[in-house]
This record gives C-alpha cells, structure tokens and sequence, in this order.
C-alpha cells in the first residue's frame, strides 16, 4: 500500500511538470472548466487566451477578472474579487493594476484624454483575451483609420521602426552568446527593461515624447551593443589562440611520428 | 619520407630537438591558464565598493545609483537605518520606481511592489529585491 | 641534463630505477605490427589525467547546492580568468573520453584481445566501461542546469520499472522520490571520489592485468601464429618484437597530441557541440523544457527502452546485452583470433555496430 503511495505520488510529481508542460501549461481553473465547455460568445475567450501572451506566462481569467479559481461555486463571487467584464471607460483602469506604467503614460495621451467619449483604449488595439506579444504592426492604417486619419501614427511608427528592430535583433544576439555559455541574465533583463519602457512611452501618442525617448534608449542600446560585441571580440581571439594551439599539437604529432620513423628506417638498414 | 641525405640518428636529433620545442611552447600555452585561472582575483573582492554621502539619502527619499552596473538604491527607515537593494525586479528585470506618498517601490511593468526592506507585497514578483550590504563611514555611505 | 642526470642517479642508488626502466620499458619487446589502435590505452590515460586535473581546479569555485551550484559554474565560466576553458576541457573531454572508450573496446573486439587468457583483463576493462558512464552520469547533474535536472530525472525514473524493488532503488539513486538538491549531495560524492577511486584502482588492475600477460599480437599477417597456452601461467613473448621505449611511446605520445587537438578543435571551434540550449538555463524543477533526452552515448538505452511496450523489457534486453558481453571471453571460448577466419563473429559485430549506430540516430530524432 505504501509503496503503492509511493510509486503514485513519484510518477505524479514527475509526470504532472511534464504533463503541465505539455498541455502548455493549463491546470484546470474552474473558469476553464466551465467557459471551455461552451460554444458562442462564452466560450470563445477560452480559445481566444489559447496562445496568448498572458497564458503563456500563467496569467489566467482568475488574474484579471478576479473570483475564486478553484470553487464553482465562488468563481464569480464578487466576495472572493470577481470583477467581470469591464465597461469601455473602465478598460484601462482594468488592465493598469498590473500595466502601471503603460497606464501612467495613456493617461496623458489624446486617447486617454478622450476615453470618455469612446476613445481607443487597450483593447482597442491590443484585444481583450487574445493578446499577443507588442508588435509594431499593432500601429497600421487598416485599425487607426477606424477613428481617424493615419498621418501621425504613420510618423510614430517610423520613428519606431528602426528602434524597435534593433531590440529584435538584440534579443536574438543574446540568445546566441547564451548559447557559448555567456552569462546574460542581466543584459536581458537590461533589454526588456529598455523595451518596456519604450512601448509604455508610445502609448502617450506625443511625437516630441516619443522621439526623446527613443534618443535615449538608443543610448542605452549603443551600451548593450558594446557589450555584445566585447564577447564577440573576446570569442573572435579564443578561437585564434586555440587555432594555434591545435596547429602546434597536430606538428607535434607529425613530428613524433617522423621520430618513430627513423627508428623504423634504423632497424631496416640493420 | 626517403632516407637520402641524413642518417636516422642526425634526423631524430634534429626531429627531437623539433619535438622538445613545441611541447615547450605548449607546457607554456597551458601553464598561463592554469597561473591566471589559480591566482587570487585582483581588489581582493568580487568588486569595487560605491561610497555615497549620507546627505543625499533624506528619509522618505530614494536615492538611485549604480552599483557594479547595474540599478541599485539605497533608502533610509524612520529610525535612521539605511537599506540598499538592487532596483532591478526580481519578476523580469525592470528598474523599480520609488513611491513616495506610499513610501514603497512599484515596478512599472507588471505593478510588482516592494516594501523599502526589499520583500514583495503584492504582484508578480517572485523574491523580494536583492539586499547590497551597507555601512556608515563618517558622512559616508559605502556600499559592497 | 646535467642536473637531471644527477636526480635521477640519486633515485637509481635508492631504488634501482634505472633497471626498472631498461626491465619494463626497454626490455619490454612488443612485435612490430602493433597497430595505431593499440595507442587508445595511452590516450585515455592521459584523457582520464586531464580530467582529474580539471576536476580539482572547477573543484575550487564549484558549489555543490542546488541553490548555488548553476550560479557558480557561470561565474567560474563567466568571470574566473580561463574558467571557460577548464570547463569546457572537463565537459568536452568526458566525451572525447567516452569515443575513445568506444573504440578501445570495439578494437579489443574485433581483433579478439579478450582471448588467450585475457578474461580478466577483459571483466576489469569491462567495469572501467561502466564506471566511465557512471562518471559521466553524475557529474551531467552538477552544473544543476534544465539538461541537468531533467535528463537526470529521466535516466534515474528508468530502474523504476524493475518490479517490487524498482522504486526503491530510484529512491535510492535519487536520495529522495525526485531529483533535489538530496541528489546533487550523492552524486557529488560519487562523482569527486567514489567512482574516481574504484577508477583508479581499475585501471591500475586493468593495466598490471595487459602487462603481466603480454601484450596479445593484431591477428593479421602471414606470420600470425597462435599462441602456445600451457595448463599454468605464461607470458606471450614475443623475443623478435622491438622495445616498448621508445618505439610505442613515441607512437603513443604522438596520437594523444592528435587527440588533445580534436578535442581542443571541438572546444573552440565547435563549443555548443555537445551543449543544447538547456543547458544554459537554472534548473526548475516545475517546468520541463521540450525534447528532452540524454546525451548522445545514452541515446541507444533511451530508444531501446521506447521501442519495447514494456519498460522492463527494454531494460531486460539491455541488461541480457551488457551481460553478454561482459561474458563475452567465456562465451566465445574458440582458440581462432583472426576476423579472417570468424565470418559468424565478424557478421555479427558489425551488425550489431550498425543497429546501435542506427538506434542512437533514432533516439537522436524520435
């Protein structure tokens, strides 16, 4: 019986990080459970947080919306937090208990100004459940001419572009350099740090605000990009050295071997 | 290889002496790691100390500077006891601000909150922001 | 010289050394058609020094805890001035040890060294085999990263089919029902020590073993003769062979040089060779990273245990395989060494080569 126990309690915890794992991470809350179930406009929130960036970072419904996860009968007991669906004005308030930044910023913004008479809010550009990763392509002429012409965010988005391609490449620079073994915990953190603060800074829509920031994150980015080429440099000489090292050995061998020939060449003239 | 010119002897005198001077110039290749990798670091230390005026660290007030490159900050309690951490958030790595009507640090990103002792009180935070030990030298602060 | 002449007269009267060196080494006549194969033995010996040696500088800034074991390997590879490089030659080094283990002993079988009396040499290399993979095992977990943590736990949940005493010898590995920091203890232990003396020990056996008996002649050439093998004990002359210094060691000296180059080429050339990303991140024992699998000389068991319905039959099998060949000398107990002459047993190998080759590649992508 105990071992029993034991076999059962080992596979389980051995197989529920790699059972978690593999169905992504999706320990059943109640809300899943129940709105997963269910066709139409109650379920397709479900579907639509599959593959977003909050799911893939174990945000679930219970984080935003608040309720109980693991009680049917409290998941959606204003007692236990439950907030529901948020009206239009009330949007950014909603998400801004944990976008503080991003919300200090919209505030100030046009949007922000005019949220009351149904400006764009978060969810106006980056949907309700789901959200994806920010991308530059969130800013394009298909979805802001929907209130208003694109001039200034034509501009805006330029004036990110370049910027936001660079942190793109970044990202993939460091990957590589973890990969030889260099440490970059804190230069991504240095990045993601740089890039937040660079997306909060757009949500204040002021061109002038934008393009300070972005001067001086660029700074900042010059900085990283030292760093990233010293290790470079630094890998650039190993690899020299080593070089050299290996030429030496491999003469060394032959050399010996020509050694043990003379050895073999003296006893055949015997 | 023929054996034209010189005799096995004269060749492996020359080939050993060949020999002798690369595995020479390798035992050298290997002895400077092995001296560098074995010597005591330099300073003594893991790194250098940031000296701060106490003047600048009024209580209620969080003075943010750099340590060893990265964001730390250092603040004073009521009783006059003074506290340095890391300002990086232990969530994600973005700098902490300091909130001072709250008196408490908020990370912009993900609205993590630190107490001024470093432990999280709310959010998504996992470990409370990392302590630098402190102490007071005269009019100085020196951290590390 | 003059100087080194002096020592080693100072020796010579103490302990007669300079006869010890013209009996064993001079006086030790091998035939002249040893192959290149013969150097593995010497390779590896330097390989297993140079692993004993980098062992104990990582030794210096290594922590064994699971709090601060993957932090300390950054900083010795990250901040301690040539840290990378001890630890890339201890890490890449385990592998070019296990290739190098693998062609000895694929050698010693295909030119059938375990005959003429060889058993034990034969059992002693055997133990050495296992004991290198034993090493190889615990010291993957030390750096305490996600391919630590996660193949450890994988290749450790594999006894655990073994029926009524199975998990208690998982517990037993793992000091604990899952991999921790209760496991890193152990591991340590036998990693730094444990295996390292029985090591030492063994290949001190393994090498008196190859010595007393004579080294066994490659069975090609016309003049290959079988050996005489009296009912006691002999030596395997071989009075018309050429000394041991310094034919063979020049020979030996020069195929380590082009070991220690391959295995330097793959560390500055090829680093991330035998490292996956997981590698490179903290162990966390809550998420496991995708494709996870054991390192490429274990990828063969893993798949064999996949391919069988019943994880005790692919253990079985193994287990019945190693077995096999460890008895391998008292199985095949035919006098005939040369392949020439031994279709079955050449069949055979060669078969069996290409299955393992071809179930590791599976491994590799399944």
């Amino acid at each position: 019986m105990k071992r029993g126990l034991l076999f059962v309690s080992v596979a389980l915890f051995w197989l529920l990080p790699v059972g978690l794992a593999l169905a992504a991470e999706m320990p059943e809350t109640v809300c899943l459970q129940c709105h997963g179930g269910q066709a139409g406009p109650l379920g397709a929130p479900v579907k639509a947080w599959q593959g977003s960036v909050h799911q893939r970072n174990g945000i679930f419904c219970h984080d935003c919306h608040g309720g109980d996860p693991a009680d049917f009968a409290n998941a959606m007991s204003p007692a236990r937090g439950f907030v529901g669906a948020p009206e239009h004005a009330a949007v950014p308030e909603f998400c801004g208990r944990c976008h503080v930044g991003v919300l200090a910023d919209y505030r100030e913004s046009l949007h922000g100004v005019k949220l009351a008479q149904g400006g764009a809010q978060c969810v106006t550009c980056h949907g309700s459940h789901a959200v994806k990763e920010t991308s530059l392509e969130l800013i394009n002429e298909q979805s802001c001419t929907r209130c208003h012409d694109y001039g200034r965010a034509a501009q805006i988005k330029t004036a990110l572009a370049e910027t936001d391609a660079r942190f793109a490449g970044f990202g993939e620079e460091l990957e590589r350099l973890k990969k030889l073994g260099v440490s970059v915990a804190a230069a991504k953190g240095a990045l993601f740090d740089l890039r937040n603060r660079y997306h909060r800074v757009f949500h204040s829509f002021n061109v002038e605000k934008v393009r300070a920031e972005t001067g001086r994150i660029a700074s900042e980015l010059e900085k990283l990009r030292n760093e990233v080429a010293g290790h470079d440099a630094r890998f650039s000489q190993r690899k020299l050295w080593g070089g050299i090292v290996i030429g030496l050995l491999l003469v060394l061998g032959v050399v010996l071997l020509q050694v043990r020939h003379t050895y073999e060449e003296e006893e055949r003239d015997r | 290889m023929e054996s034209t010119s010189s005799p096995p002897p004269q060749r492996r005198t020359f080939l050993l002496v060949l020999a002798g001077g690369l595995a020479g110039l390798l035992a050298a290749a290997s002895a400077w790691p092995l001296l560098r990798f074995l010597a005591p670091a330099a300073g003594g230390g893991a790194g250098e100390r940031v000296a701060v005026p106490r003047s600048s660290v009024q209580p209620g007030v969080a003075h943010f500077f750099q340590f060893r490159g990265k964001p730390a900050v250092l603040v004073q309690s009521r009783s006059g006891e003074y506290q340095a951490l890391s300002a990086v958030c232990t969530h994600l790595g973005c700098v902490v601000q300091w909130q001072a009507e709250k008196g408490e640090f908020l990370c912009p990103c993900h609205g993590g909150r630190f107490a001024p002792t470093g432990n999280v009180i709310s959010g998504p935070p996992p470990r409370p922001l990392e302590t630098l030990p402190v102490s007071v030298d005269g009019n100085q602060l020196r951290i590390g | 010289m003059r100087l080194v002449n002096l020592l080693i007269d100072f020796v010579d009267r103490r302990l007669g050394v300079r006869e010890i060196f013209a009996r064993e080494l001079q006086g030790y006549l091998l035939p002249r058609n040893v192959n290149a194969w013969y150097t593995l033995g010497a390779v590896l010996i330097t390989l297993f020094s140079l692993q004993i040696l980098t062992g104990i500088l990582l030794l210096i800034y290594y922590v064994p805890h699971a709090d601060q074991a993957f932090a300390s390997v950054q900083r010795i590879t990250n901040e301690i001035p040539y840290g990378w490089l001890i630890r890339m030659l201890h890490a890449v080094g385990a592998n070019v040890i296990v290739i190098a283990l693998l062609l000895h002993m694929l050698s010693v079988l295909f030119m059938a060294g375990y005959k003429g009396r060889r058993e034990l040499t034969w059992l002693s290399g055997f133990i050495l085999f296992n004991l290198s993979m034993g090493l190889c095992l615990t010291g993957y977990l030390l750096p305490w990263s996600q391919l630590s943590f996660w193949a450890t736990t994988v290749a450790t949940e594999a006894p655990g089919a073994v029926p009524i005493v199975g998990d208690l010898i998982v517990e037993f590995l793992r000091g604990g029902a899952t991999v921790g920091n209760q496991t890193l203890g152990r591991f340590f232990a036998l990693h730094v020590v444990g295996m390292p003396l029985a090591l030492l020990g063994l290949i001190g056996l393994h090498l008196f073993c190859v010595k007393r008996r004579g080294i066994s002649p490659p069975p090609f050439g016309a003049d290959y003769r079988r050996s005489e093998l009296p009912d006691t004990f002999v030596y395997e002359k071989h009075p018309g062979g050429i000394p041991f210094f310094p034919n063979y060691v020049v020979k030996d000296a020069a195929v380590i040089c082009f070991f220690l180059a391959l295995l330097l080429g793959i560390i500055f050339f090829a680093p991330g060779l035998f490292f996956p990303p997981s590698a490179f991140d903290p162990a966390d024992p809550f998420v496991t990273p995708p494709g996870i699998k054991p390192e490429w000389y274990f990828l063969w068991a893993y798949q064999t245990l996949k391919i069988f319905p019943s994880e005790l039959i692919g253990l079985g099998v193994q287990g019945a395989f190693m077995t096999f060949l460890a008895l391998l000398p008292f199985i095949d107990r035919g006098p005939e060494r040369r392949p020439a002459r031994r279709p079955i047993f050449v069949t055979v190998f060669f078969l069996t080569l290409l299955i393992f080759l071809g179930i590791s590649v599976w491994g590799h992508y399944s």
